[in-house]
């Protein structure tokens, strides 16, 4: 039994540590090139011949990063707390709530997803211009507020899995369904939310090409568009170097915040396990 | 509870698909006023033989590419579901490459696959000879699956919080029926996360319809003169490189395209819907 277990043990982290290396192992060479000299950078060597940190100081002389964050993070914020307050009670409404035309109005807010969105682009920018919006935030936040099909859906998913007991049993006891889904239903559904909040920071903060049509002013930029600014002025000169260097600052909040974040799905398990 | 969506709905989404609905039967530029035509653009989408190739393209990646994306997803969020050391760095691991922006992941590959890189030295190693990879019609399409299967991290998050919501005791009532831990992956997680499964494979279908960006940034460049997304080759970007033509200011003609893809999208959908009793598992699912 016990060698059984060793064994289990074993075959379980050579998987885990095989799929570790191929996923980072492209991460991995985007740090080394990222520190290469630039002559180098231009070669196919993998090992950098000496680790040229300058290249991150250079990367901060050319943009303006400091302002770049800035901005992304206020945006960031703002549209991660819009799409969970306007998703979270649509997709209850849509999972544990019954009422007459709900299949059909379903089925109305997946097709939104099913355009491409070049599609609603166009009357998307005369809307926003009319209303004076560009060159603000605005456009980049005010929209997350009004619940998006793709957050709706995952949301709705997860709050199928939660047993329907538990929410008729808050009922019988006089809770609204306000109530319910507030007590009972949100912080069962922790995991699903929060995965629901990475993905709109992260959509948020890779965003390109809303920010780059909307904001036109140095100062109100966001990383997004600085780094294809930085990156389209390196890839002419060669400086793969510093393209690299560039998307690992990129990069580096978003690890930082899933490292934190992810530790919500163990406490999800736990408070399960404790109700099980 | 609905009423944020309905707003915006009404405003941001429902007006521009009107919108475009109407200029799919027009020819019109940025800043100037649309033209009725009729149904000169469907005609000239559908007289155009690209259009099958770009199809069978796409349900090439969606019935092998997603499949295999899936798969390695669940088994990523399944090895990685139960508190334990070390996990949170293997998480982070896996997750890596979802973050990692457009603009640096093409360019890595780019890098890692091009002749004389470091994967054909690999092969080198064996005494193969590497393929050209995007600069080979055969092997863009493969390429582009094993790209796709890197960045799994959103599936692998979206399957780790599913199976994070399963309630312990469910395992346990299995265990005292004697199952065995593939009986209780059959038996239980299986059925328990196939909403979520579900969620998985329709937005991934239209994800795969709708993949455009990666193909593109893929296809250009990579050997000189030589782009895989064309038709001849074996990418399935030509019905979205149509879209492009919103870059260049024929939005009539696009907005045609799109209608098509929509089409496309929105049948395969209502048949996902309508089969998905068959194997998803929801014990109040009141949809339709």
């Amino acid at each position: 039994m016990t060698m059984r277990r060793i064994g289990t043990f074993v075959g379980q982290h050579a998987v885990l540590v095989a799929l570790a290396v191929m996923f980072s192992l492209p991460f991995f060479f985007m740090l080394l090139q990222s520190v290469m000299p630039l002559d180098q950078a231009k070669t196919t060597d993998l090992w950098p011949r000496y680790f040229e940190w300058d290249n991150y100081a250079e990367v901060f002389r050319r943009v303006p990063l400091a302002t770049y964050v800035r901005n992304t993070v206020l945006v960031c914020v703002i549209a991660v707390i819009g799409t969970v307050v306007s998703c979270v009670p649509v997709a209850y409404a849509f999972s544990h709530m019954r009422w007459k035309g709900r299949g059909v109005v379903f089925i109305l807010i997946l097709s939104t997803m099913m355009l491409p969105f070049q599609v609603l682009f166009v009357s998307q920018y005369q809307i926003f211009s009319s209303l004076g919006w560009l060159n603000t935030i605005l456009p980049l936040t005010v929209p997350a507020f009004f619940a998006d099909a793709f957050s709706i859906f995952l949301l709705r998913q997860f709050f199928l899995t939660l047993p329907e007991e538990t929410l008729d049993a808050a009922r019988v006891d006089g809770a609204g369904e306000w109530k319910v889904l507030w007590r009972v239903v949100a912080p069962m559904a922790k995991p699903g939310i929060m995965a629901v909040a990475i993905f709109q920071f992260l959509f948020s903060w890779s965003d390109f090409f809303g920010a780059n049509i909307y904001l036109s002013d140095e100062r109100n930029l966001t990383l997004a568009v600085g780094l294809v600014r930085l990156n389209t002025e390196a890839a002419r000169l060669g400086e793969s170097n510093l393209t690299m260097a560039a998307a690992v600052i990129f990069v580096i909040p978003l690890i930082i915040i899933f490292f934190f974040a992810q530790r919500i799905f163990i406490e999800g398990v736990t408070l399960t396990g404790s109700k099980g | 509870m609905l009423s944020p969506w309905l707003v915006g709905f009404v405003v941001f989404t429902a007006y521009p698909i009107i919108n475009s609905f109407y200029w799919s039967f027009t020819v019109k530029r940025y800043g100037s006023a649309a033209r009725w035509v009729g149904l000169e653009n469907y005609q000239l989408l559908f007289g155009n033989d690209d259009l099958v190739k770009a199809l069978q393209n796409t349900a090439y990646l969606a019935l092998i590419g997603l499949p295999i994306r899936i798969g390695v997803a669940m088994l990523c969020a399944a090895l990685l579901a139960r508190p334990r050391r070390g996990n949170g760095i293997y998480r982070l691991m896996f997750y890596v490459p979802a973050v990692v922006p457009a603009v640096a992941s093409g360019a890595l590959f780019f890098f890692l696959l091009r002749e004389g890189g470091p994967v054909s030295s690999l092969f080198g190693l064996f005494g193969a000879e590497a393929p050209l990879w995007f600069g080979d019609p055969a092997w863009a399409k493969p390429a582009l699956i094993m790209v796709g299967t890197w960045a799994i991290g959103d599936l692998m998050l979206i399957f780790l919080a599913g199976l994070v919501d399963i309630p312990r005791s469910l395992y346990e009532a299995a265990e005292l029926d004697g199952a065995g831990r593939w009986a209780k992956f059959r038996h239980v997680t299986l059925p328990m996360i196939s909403p979520v499964t579900f969620f998985a494979l329709l937005t991934g279908m239209i994800g795969v319809l709708q993949s455009f960006d990666q193909a593109f940034v893929f296809s250009q460049g990579v050997r000189s003169g030589r782009l895989t997304g064309e038709p001849q080759g074996s990418l399935l970007t030509y019905a979205m490189l149509q879209l492009r033509q919103f870059q260049d200011g024929r939005i009539g003609f696009a907005s045609a395209m799109a209608w098509i893809m929509f089409l496309i999208t929105l049948a395969i959908t209502i048949v996902m819907i309508t089969t998905r009793r068959r194997w998803v598992h929801t014990a109040n699912d009141g949809l339709i």
